[in-house]
């Protein structure tokens, strides 16, 4: 008796100590986090910017990769043709000082900067251009350049018909008909020039001629890129040093940035906008939309095969729901495959409304009993930059599906084999999203829903649209171009090849000292002009 | 009616019964002492008793969005508040108490007949078959055991069933070395070399004189693993392993509500009381038994 009294004794002081502990240690870490701060501005500026984002980058060779978090680091470590001006879509020079086009849109000459190297030593010159491209329509394995210039080799939908160094620094691009998106293209982050001394080995070992290179890469945990000396941009970047580290919860990761573990993170909890805004030691950075989260279901199977089904589906999904709940607000529901910002979004489209019993009609009609319909519905187990909840949103999804008779099964996986498990074709339906790569419809309409492109997760193929994106592609006044998507997507909305969940601002939080970084709209930017201030 | 009453089949009985009533009495009025293991067994009744009347006391079902009250704070209307899909927090953990109890009970009745099982055959027979099971033991003892679970979920798959298959499988060899350790020391008594020596078979002898005398450690082992059991499928489900969405598990309702500890403190210090209840409740229920089952008690 005595002995469990003494027991339960020590377990009431184990506890309270506990409690006691945590609390000491919260508001401690609270001041601490402003004290290193204070001295550290007292002596000198920071240099290293530390990165938090939710998963490792799968590769470092770009031109393969077609995932948000291989890019945010490839980014720092190349350069690409033509940029992107800070914020926008706009054109801006880069590797390329000049360009020009023919007038029949079918030739463009680019001049080349004089004077930069890669980080390996290697010149970079026209024949360095010629054989990135030439490695880029060398194999199916460089899933966006068959996805942006339609094939490679000699296929006859590969647009390039040549690329050729016409002088030490003047690349020519000889294509078999005009393209609208081409400079737009050679923007994206996917085709940065790399040393072609260098191509065997740049998933492990990248090199480009990029502000920063790497220094060291521990899987699943950071990769450390290290200032370039000899960039090609005088004094800059002014950071020495970008460590990209691995913290999969949202919730950690801020809690990492309040104690000034890490300066700058993606995937902020809508929720948590509040509380960063409140911490005058953060701010917070939101990234114009550029996006749209999805959900494809795979129209070569059953059930997903009949048109009936996916109607029923883009009716049984309250997309308000989901935006109140798991967005906070900070999104807006998405009735066509393309973000609103963009030329060609059809506003006339009337969205499939959510209605529980249209839904059932529908299923009704395609022979399916309440109930009988079993799948299995796939999400991944980490926040993306357009869904910061995706485990959420199959359960509110789940729940809706229900409503309407649908038996739906979450399975979860891991971002990598999630992706190669989409490419293949293994998921009827599951969630995902797209961040714009250039800021053109294309991008967006033909990537995603294009018969045979490389994203087309939902294995939607209807030769009339394809007709008409392939027209669009190669149209060059603008307002047909427009026109062209606008009819696009008219045929696709009666498909509902997919649902459309919502376009997504997403947030960004980072130190209240960090200067001059400013989110791309595209979803990955380089900190070249990245300082912090006292 | 009265020939029954000589039957041959019979006259052991009425002797076994009043032992038996004997030894639960002795038992209750040794266990009663203790208070904290009363006020354990309380709890655990309780949550028996809630969790089995569940959908009658349940004000909500478990999976009852409602998108205008997410993350209310507990009110006359929703005692613990509601979760971030507006759901019913209090209906979800009379629900989780189901599932949470089931796994509990049903992962130990699991680890204790396959390891009594197992740890007789090692004790009794000895030899090459008692090296076999014992480096088996030995094998299974050197993993974590949350680390074991891991990975026999990781095979098997995500669901329930697995995470309580798991927890059972890892729990044997718990069972499996007491009872191993209790019959090396049985099989020398007198009794069961008299057993022998009148040419009973081994199996009589197990079944009658070996396994009756083990039990008492059994016991007592096995409520204290309930308690764990239940903390291990509450870890699984934290990690995903366990329960699937829309399951109202304790340990998937704390990992979902994760994210808004800060603003909906209630969505995490409700399941996480539960388990804490539970847990102890069966720790003190465990520590009362031992007590009560202590050799010393025939004094």
């Amino acid at each position: 008796m005595k002995k469990q009294f003494i027991r339960f004794g020590l377990l009431l002081v184990f506890m309270l100590l506990i409690v006691g502990c945590s609390e000491d240690s919260s508001t401690e870490g609270e001041g601490e986090t402003q004290d290193p701060g204070e001295t550290e501005k007292a002596t000198e500026l920071q240099d290293t910017l530390v990165f938090g984002r939710g998963a490792d980058s799968t590769s470092l060779d770009p031109a393969t990769e077609t995932d948000g978090e291989t890019f945010y680091v490839t980014q720092q470590i190349y350069d690409t043709l033509i940029d992107y001006e800070d914020g926008t879509t706009k054109l801006q020079p880069a590797l390329a000082t000049e360009w020009e086009a023919s007038e029949d849109g079918k030739t463009f000459v680019l001049t080349l900067r004089d004077g930069v190297t890669f980080q390996d030593g290697t010149p970079f010159n026209a024949e360095a251009v010629v054989a990135n491209f030439e490695r880029w329509m060398s194999a199916e394995d460089f899933i966006y350049y068959g996805s942006m210039f339609g094939g490679y080799g000699e296929d006859e939908a590969n647009i390039i018909e040549r690329v050729e160094a016409t002088s030490d620094l003047e690349v020519t691009f000889q294509l078999k008909r005009p393209s609208a998106p081409f400079l737009k293209n050679l923007a994206m982050s996917p085709f940065a020039i790399a040393s072609p001394e260098a191509f065997d080995s740049l998933a492990e070992n990248p090199v480009g001629t990029g502000p920063f290179k790497l220094d060291d890469w521990a899987r699943n945990e950071t990769i450390t890129l290290v200032k370039n000396e000899d960039y090609w941009e005088d004094g800059k970047p002014y950071l020495n040093r970008v460590i990209f580290q691995v913290i999969p919860d949202n919730s950690a990761r801020l809690t990492a940035l309040q104690n000034g573990e890490i300066d700058l993170m993606d995937g902020v909890n809508p929720s948590d906008q509040t509380i960063i805004e409140s911490d005058e030691n953060l701010k917070v950075f939101s990234r114009a939309p550029l996006n749209v989260a999805y959900m494809p279901m795979n129209n070569e199977t059953a059930p997903f095969d009949d048109p009936l089904v996916r109607q029923a589906v883009n009716h049984a999904i309250d997309k308000e729901a989901l935006i109140e709940g798991f967005f906070e607000g900070n999104a807006e529901p998405a009735k066509n495959m393309l973000p609103p910002t963009i030329d060609g979004y059809n506003d006339e489209i009337e969205p499939y409304a959510y209605d529980v019993e249209k839904a059932k009609e529908l299923l009704a009609e395609a022979g399916y009993e309440a109930g009988e319909l079993e799948v299995d519905l796939w999400t991944m187990d980490n926040p993306r930059p357009y869904m910061p909840a995706p485990a959420k949103i199959a359960e509110s999804i789940q729940k809706n599906l229900a409503d309407v008779g649908i038996i739906a099964n979450i399975q979860t996986l891991d971002w990598s084999t999630y992706l190669e498990k989409a490419k293949n074709g293994e998921m009827p339906t599951f969630l995902i999203g797209w961040i714009g790569d250039n800021g053109d419809a294309d991008n967006f309409l033909y990537t995603l829903l294009g018969t045979g492109s490389g994203n087309n997760y939902s294995f939607y193929s209807n030769e009339a649209v394809d007709k008409i994106l392939l027209e669009a592609q190669a149209a060059t006044d603008d307002a047909a171009r427009a026109d062209l998507y606008k009819q696009a997507q008219v045929l696709i909305h009666k498909d509902a090849p997919v649902v459309p969940l919502v376009h997504y601002e997403s947030l960004m939080a980072g130190s209240s000292t960090l200067e001059n970084y400013t989110p791309a709209p595209t979803g990955s930017e380089d900190f070249t002009d990245v300082t912090f201030s006292e | 009616m009265p020939k029954l009453e000589h039957s041959p089949l019979q006259p052991a009985n009425p002797i076994e019964i009043e032992k038996k009533t004997s030894f639960l009495r002795l038992l209750w009025h040794n266990y009663k002492k203790n208070k904290l293991a009363v006020i354990g067994l309380g709890i655990i009744l309780a949550f028996i008793i809630l969790a089995v009347f569940a959908g009658l006391i349940a004000p909500e079902g478990i999976n009852e969005q409602k998108t205008g009250e997410r993350l209310l704070p507990p009110s006359s209307q929703y005692w613990l508040g509601t979760d971030d899909f507006g759901r019913d927090i209090l209906s979800r953990i009379l629900h989780g108490a189901r599932l949470s109890l089931t796994v509990g009970f049903v992962a130990v009745i699991g680890s204790v007949i396959v390891g009594t099982l197992v740890g007789v055959i090692a004790g009794y027979y000895g030899k090459w078959i008692d090296a076999l099971i014992s480096r088996g033991f030995d094998i299974l003892l050197a993993f974590p055991s949350i680390l074991l679970a891991i990975a026999i979920v990781a095979v098997l798959g995500p669901s329930l069933q697995n995470a309580l298959l798991a927890i059972a499988i890892i729990n044997v060899p718990t069972f499996g070395r007491i009872v191993r350790s209790k019959v090396l020391g049985l099989k020398e008594e007198d009794y069961v070399e008299a057993a022998r020596s009148i040419g009973m078979k081994n199996s009589r002898i197990i079944i009658y004189h070996i396994l009756p005398n083990s039990m008492a450690p059994i016991i007592v082992q096995a409520t204290l693993c309930v308690a764990t059991a239940i903390l291990e499928a509450a870890a699984l489900g934290f990690l995903g392993l366990g329960a699937q969405a829309p399951d109202p598990e304790w340990g998937r309702m704390l990992s979902d509500s994760r994210t808004y500890l800060q603003q909906a403190p209630w969505t995490v210090f409700f399941p996480g009381i539960a388990i804490m209840l539970t847990v102890l409740g069966f720790n003190l229920i465990g520590d009362g038994l031992r007590d009560a089952l202590d050799p010393k008690m025939k004094e």
